[in-house]
C-alpha cells in the first residue's frame, strides 16, 4: 500500500518484503491469517469455544510441534551420524562425549519422538470420543489413521539407528513376526532387512525410511490433514450434554486469540521437554552383540501390547490377523458408525459415558483376568495336540475371545436396547482399554523368558 | 475486548514468559555445563570400555599374557610404559592382525579371528589406561586365572632312575626342558590340561618322529601350540620328541604338578564363602571343623599336606568310595577355585586338631559324639580307598551309618540316630536331610501385590456398577 520510495535501503526493504507492517486493526488481522503461508491454515475467525483448550488438549497442534522438533533435530543428528555398523555406534558415543549439545539434541529427539506416539494416540481418542470422525470428517479420520501408522513406523526405524544392544534386539524382535505374513513373509522380511537378520544392510535401509521416506510421507498427509480440517468446517465445535446442537457461537479474530494461544503453548511443551531431556538422558547400551541377546529380549515400549499378544496367540494371529483387524476396524469406523449427532459431545451422551465408564471397568477386569489364566490355566496346544499350532494355539483362542466379545456386544444391545453408535463406543473403548492394560503389562510385568513377575519382584539376569 | 478475555490473556502471557525464561536459563546453564559433561561423558565411556575389555582379556588374552598382564614366559607383557604410549592405531593393528613369527594371532573377526573392531579398540584401550590390578580381579573372578609359574621341578629321585634308561642323558634333558618349558600347557608328567592334550599317550607315542619334531618347530596354527625353533635348539627339540615317543618308559611323578596357589580376590574369597555354606558346610561342619560324615578340612595337617591344585581336584574329581560326590559337574572351574580359595585362607588360623562339630557345645544334639576327632587322610594315602570312613571314629558314632532312612546322605547318616547322645528322638530329621517345603503360592504374596489387585479390582467394579446403574435407569430416550 505505501509506494513511496525511502532514502533508507533498510525502509525500502520493509516496504518491499513487508509492505502492510504490524495489523491495526482486526481487519488486518484476518487478513494477515489469510495472506500468510503458515497462519492460513487457520480461519481468519475462530469460535471460541472451539479453543477451549479442556476440548481438543491441543493435541493435534502439539503432534505438529513435535514433528517440527524431530524434523530441526534429526537434521542435526544426521550431521554426525554414518549408518553403518559399527560406526553408528561410535557415533553415537562421539555425540555423547565430544560434540557441544550433541547428547542434548539427541535426548530431545529421543523423548519428542516417544511423546510423538503418545500424542498421536491421545489425539485419536479425543477424535473418538468427541465424535470429530463423523461426516463430513470421515476422509481426515482415514489420513489421521495412516499418520499414526507412519510416526509409529518413524519411532520404529529410528529405534535402530544407535545400534546399541537395545536398538538391535528390539528390532530383531520386532521384525521377527514378519516371517508370519502368509506368502510373502520372508520376502518381505528380507526386503525391509536387507538379509535373512538384523544386520548393516538393516541400519542403512532404516536409516533411509527414517530420514527420507517417512518424514515426506508424514509431511504430505499433515498438509493435506490441515487443509481437510478447513475444508470439513475447521474444528469441531464442543458442547456439553444437554446443550442443544444450536448454541450461539462467539467468533473472535485469530490473531491474536488463537495464535497467542497456541504459541504459549508450544513455549511451554518446549519448555518442558528441553528440561526434560536435560535431565533424562536417552537411553544407551552397550554395543550391538549379535551373540548375545538380553532376558527378556523386548520390543519398543509401544509394541509391547502386541508382544504380549504373541504370547498368548500363534504369530499369525496374534501378529498379523488381530493388528489388521484392528487397523482395518479403525479405518472402517467413520463408514460403520454413521450418526451425524453428538458431534462435539465428549462420550456422546449421558448414556455414552455410562456406557464408555462400564466398558472401562469391564475391560480393566476381564484383560488382566485373561492374561492370567492363558498363562497359568488354558494350555489349548497340550488339549488339542493334533490340531496345528496355528488352530490349537491361534484360531481356538481367537475365537474364543471373539466369541466373549460378540456376546458382550448381544448383552449391551439386548440389556440396555444400545444403538450402533452407543455399541460402537463400547467396544472402541473395551478394546483401547485392553490394549492399554496389555502394554502395561508387557513394559512392567514380562520379565527374564518373558514370564510373568511383579515389577517389585522383576528378577535382573546378568549376562 | 471483554473481562474473561482479558484474564485469558494475563494467564497466557505469564505462563508465555516464565516458559520463555525456562527454555533461556535452561539453555545457557546446560552450556556452561557442558564442557564438564563431556569430560565426564569421556571419562565415563572409557570406563565401560576399559570394563569390557577386562572380561576379553580374561577370556582371550589371559591365557598367554598372565593375570595382570605381566607376561608369561616368552610372551610379552602388556603392563609397560612402552605400551602405554604406543600410537593406539599400532596397537590396535597388533591385536587386529596378529603379529608374524610370534605365537600372537590375528584376533580381528576378517582375519578368522574371533573379536570384533570395537572389541580390539576396547582392548587397546585397556592397555593404554587400564588398571591392572582391577584386571586381575576380573580374571580370578571369572576363574579364568592361568596356572602361574608355568614350570616346575624334576622329581630328584625318579629323575636318576630316567638316567639308567637307554639314552638316559637325552631323556633326562628333555625331562628338565619340559618341566620349564612345555608343563603348564601340558601338564603334570605330560598328561595333558584344559589347555592342551596329553602328551604321555600311546596314540601319541605312534605318531612319527618327523611329525613331532615339525609340531615343535613350527607350532600348529589355530591353537595355542607355539612354534619353539626360536627358543629352543635343534637338538633340544629332537631330545623332547624322543621323551614324547618313549614316555612309557619314564616312570610317573618324573614330573610333578607345580604348587600353584589358586588367586583369590575380594569378590571369589565372598564367593567361595556362600558357595561353601550352601554345598559342603553340610558334611563338612560350618566352619570346616568336620562332623560324623566328612574329615575336617579346617586344620593345620590337611592344609599345610595339600596343595590348592590338589584340592581343586578333589572337589572336582571327588573321592571314589567316600561320600564326597564331584562337584566338577555341578559347579564352574571359577566356583571350585573360589571354594579351593576360601579354605586355603583358614591355613593361618587353622587348629592342629581339629575339632569337629559335636561333643560339647559343638552343634545340634544329634551330631554330638564323644568320638576323637577326624584326620583327613589326603587321596593319595588311604589304605583302604575310603579316606573318610577309615579315619571315622568306630565307638560312639557307629549308628550313624547303620541307619538307612530316606532323605539320609550319601554315607548312611539318617533315620535312626537314636544313640547320638540319647538326646535325638525318632521322630526329628536333621535340617539338612529334611525337604526343603515349598510355600504356597498364596504365602509368597506380599502386600504390594493385595494392594494392586484389590484396588484394581475395587476400581474396576465401582465401574462396572456405576456404569451399569446409570444405564438402567437412563432408558433410550426414542425407544428405538
Amino acid at each position: 500500500m505505501n509506494e513511496t520510495p525511502s532514502d533508507n535501503i533498510i525502509q525500502r526493504m520493509r516496504a518491499r518484503l513487508w509492505p502492510n507492517g504490524l495489523p491495526r486493526d482486526d481487519r488486518g488481522r484476518m487478513r494477515l491469517v489469510v495472506n500468510n503461508l503458515i497462519l492460513h491454515i487457520h480461519p481468519a475467525k475462530v469460535s471460541m469455544r472451539a479453543m477451549r483448550w479442556t476440548y481438543t488438549w491441543g493435541l493435534g497442534g502439539l503432534a505438529a510441534m513435535l514433528l517440527v522438533l524431530l524434523g530441526s533435530t534429526g537434521i542435526l543428528l544426521e550431521i554426525n551420524y554414518t549408518p553403518s555398523a559399527p560406526q553408528a555406534y561410535l557415533n553415537i558415543l562421539e555425540l555423547r562425549s565430544n560434540v557441544w549439545f550433541g547428547e542434548l539434541i539427541r535426548n530431545v529427539h529421543h523423548w519428542s519422538a516417544n511423546l510423538l506416539v503418545v500424542v498421536t494416540v491421545l489425539h485419536l481418542l479425543r477424535v473418538f470420543f468427541t465424535g470429530a470422525y463423523r461426516p463430513p470428517r470421515e476422509t481426515n479420520w482415514l489420513i489421521g489413521v495412516g499418520m499414526l501408522l507412519l510416526v509409529l513406523g518413524g519411532n520404529f526405524t529410528g529405534y535402530l539407528l544407535p545400534w546399541d544392544q537395545l536398538a538391535f534386539w528390539a528390532i530383531t524382535v520386532g521384525t521377527s513376526v514378519l516371517t508370519y505374513v502368509p506368502l510373502i513373509g520372508d520376502a518381505l522380511g528380507r526386503l525391509l532387512l536387507g538379509g535373512p537378520e538384523v544386520s548393516g544392510a538393516t541400519l542403512l535401509n532404516f536409516y533411509s525410511l527414517h530420514i527420507s521416506f517417512i518424514p515426506l510421507a508424514i509431511f504430505g498427509l499433515m498438509s493435506f490433514h490441515f487443509w481437510r480440517i478447513r475444508k470439513d468446517g475447521g474444528l469441531t465445535n464442543p458442547r456439553g450434554v444437554d446443550e442443544t446442537e444450536k448454541v450461539k457461537l462467539e467468533r473472535v479474530t485469530t490473531i491474536p486469540h488463537l495464535v497467542r494461544r497456541e504459541l504459549v503453548y508450544a513455549l511451554v511443551w518446549l519448555a518442558a521437554i528441553l528440561v526434560w531431556a536435560m535431565l533424562v538422558p536417552a537411553p544407551l547400551e552397550g554395543i550391538a552383540n549379535p551373540d548375545l541377546s538380553p532376558n527378556p529380549a523386548k520390543a519398543p515400549w509401544y509394541f509391547l501390547g502386541l508382544q504380549e499378544l504373541l504370547l498368548h496367540f500363534h504369530p499369525l494371529v496374534g501378529a498379523i490377523i488381530i493388528p489388521a483387524a484392528f487397523f482395518i476396524g479403525l479405518a472402517l469406523l467413520p463408514f460403520y458408525d454413521v450418526a451425524a449427532e453428538n458431534v462435539g459431545v465428549y462420550f456422546r451422551s449421558h448414556r455414552g459415558r455410562s456406557l464408555t465408564v462400564l466398558a472401562t471397568g469391564l475391560s480393566l477386569v476381564s484383560t488382566p483376568l485373561w492374561v492370567a489364566l492363558d498363562e497359568f490355566v488354558l494350555h489349548w496346544a497340550d488339549w488339542l495336540p493334533a490340531w496345528p499350532s496355528l488352530v490349537s494355539n491361534g484360531l481356538v483362542p481367537l475365537a474364543v475371545v471373539a466369541l466373549g466379545l460378540i456376546l458382550m456386544d448381544e448383552w449391551v444391545k439386548d440389556s440396555f436396547k444400545a444403538t450402533v453408535e452407543e455399541r460402537v463406543l463400547f467396544l472402541f473403548t473395551f478394546l483401547f482399554v485392553a490394549i492399554f492394560i496389555l502394554t502395561i503389562i508387557g513394559i512392567f510385568f514380562r520379565g527374564p523368558g518373558m514370564s510373568l513377575y511383579w515389577p517389585w519382584a522383576m528378577p535382573v539376569v546378568s549376562h | 475486548m471483554n473481562t474473561k478475555q482479558k484474564i485469558t490473556r494475563l494467564i497466557e502471557f505469564l505462563f508465555g514468559i516464565l516458559a520463555t525464561e525456562a527454555i533461556v536459563f535452561a539453555i545457557l546453564f546446560y552450556a556452561f555445563e557442558e564442557p564438564t559433561r563431556l569430560v565426564s561423558a569421556q571419562n565415563e565411556i572409557l570406563q565401560t570400555q576399559v570394563d569390557d575389555a577386562m572380561t576379553l582379556y580374561a577370556e582371550n588374552c589371559a591365557v598367554c599374557h598372565g593375570l595382570a598382564g605381566e607376561g608369561i614366559g616368552a610372551t610379552p607383557s602388556l603392563d609397560n610404559d612402552g605400551l602405554r604410549t604406543m600410537d593406539y592405531d599400532e596397537l590396535v593393528k597388533i591385536i587386529a592382525r596378529g603379529r608374524y613369527e610370534t605365537a600372537m594371532p590375528a584376533w580381528n573377526k576378517t582375519d578368522g579371528g574371533p573379536l570384533s573392531d570395537y572389541q580390539i579398540g576396547e582392548l587397546a584401550a585397556l592397555i593404554q589406561s587400564g588398571d591392572w590390578n582391577a584386571t586381575r580381579d576380573r580374571v580370578v573372578n571369572l576363574g579364568l586365572a592361568p596356572l602361574v609359574p608355568f614350570e616346575t621341578e624334576p622329581d630328584p629321585v625318579i629323575f636318576e632312575q630316567i638316567g639308567a634308561l637307554t639314552d638316559g642323558a637325552v631323556l633326562q634333558q628333555a625331562v628338565t626342558l619340559f618341566a620349564t618349558e612345555c608343563v603348564a600347557c601340558h601338564g603334570a608328567d605330560g598328561l595333558g590340561t584344559s589347555l592342551a592334550p596329553a602328551l604321555n599317550d600311546p596314540l601319541v607315542r605312534e605318531k612319527a618322529a618327523d611329525e613331532l619334531t615339525r609340531i615343535i618347530t613350527l607350532g600348529t596354527p589355530g591353537t595355542l601350540m607355539a612354534g619353539w625353533s626360536s627358543t629352543l635348539a635343534e637338538e633340544e627339540i629332537a631330545a623332547l620328541v624322543t621323551l614324547v615317543t618313549r614316555w612309557d618308559e619314564v616312570p610317573l611323578g618324573a614330573i610333578p604338578a607345580p604348587d600353584v596357589p589358586v588367586p583369590t580376590t575380594a569378590e571369589s574369597l565372598a564367593l567361595g564363602e556362600e558357595l561353601f555354606a550352601a554345598n559342603c558346610s553340610r558334611c563338612h561342619g560350618p566352619e570346616g571343623q568336620g562332623t560324623p560324615r566328612a574329615p575336617a578340612l579346617n586344620v593345620k595337617s590337611f592344609l599345610t599336606e595339600t596343595s590348592d591344585l590338589a584340592i581343586q581336584q578333589i572337589v572336582t574329581q571327588g573321592v571314589p568310595g567316600t561320600a564326597m560326590p564331584a562337584w566338577g559337574d555341578r559347579m564352574t572351574e571359577a566356583d571350585i577355585q573360589a571354594i579351593v580359595g576360601f579354605i586355603r585362607q583358614w591355613e593361618a588360623t587353622a587348629p592342629e586338631v581339629a575339632t569337629p562339630a559335636r561333643g560339647g557345645g559343638g552343634g545340634p544334639p544329634w551330631l554330638r559324639s564323644d568320638a576323637p576327632a577326624d584326620v583327613f587322610v589326603p587321596p593319595g594315602q588311604q589304605t583302604d580307598g575310603a579316606a573318610g570312613q577309615a579315619a571315622d571314629p568306630q565307638a560312639g558314632a557307629t549308628d550313624h551309618r547303620e541307619g538307612s532312612g530316606a532323605g539320609g546322605p550319601p554315607d548312611g547318616y539318617g533315620g535312626g540316630g537314636v544313640a547320638a547322645g540319647g538326646e535325638h528322638t525318632a521322630g526329628e530329621v536333621p535340617p539338612w536331610a529334611q525337604e526343603q517345603v515349598q510355600p504356597a503360592w498364596w504365602e509368597t504374596l506380599d502386600q504390594r501385590v493385595l494392594v494392586l489387585v484389590f484396588s484394581g479390582v475395587g476400581v474396576a467394579t465401582l465401574l462396572i456398577f456405576v456404569g451399569y446403574v446409570a444405564l438402567r435407569r437412563n432408558p433410550p430416550s426414542d425407544g428405538e
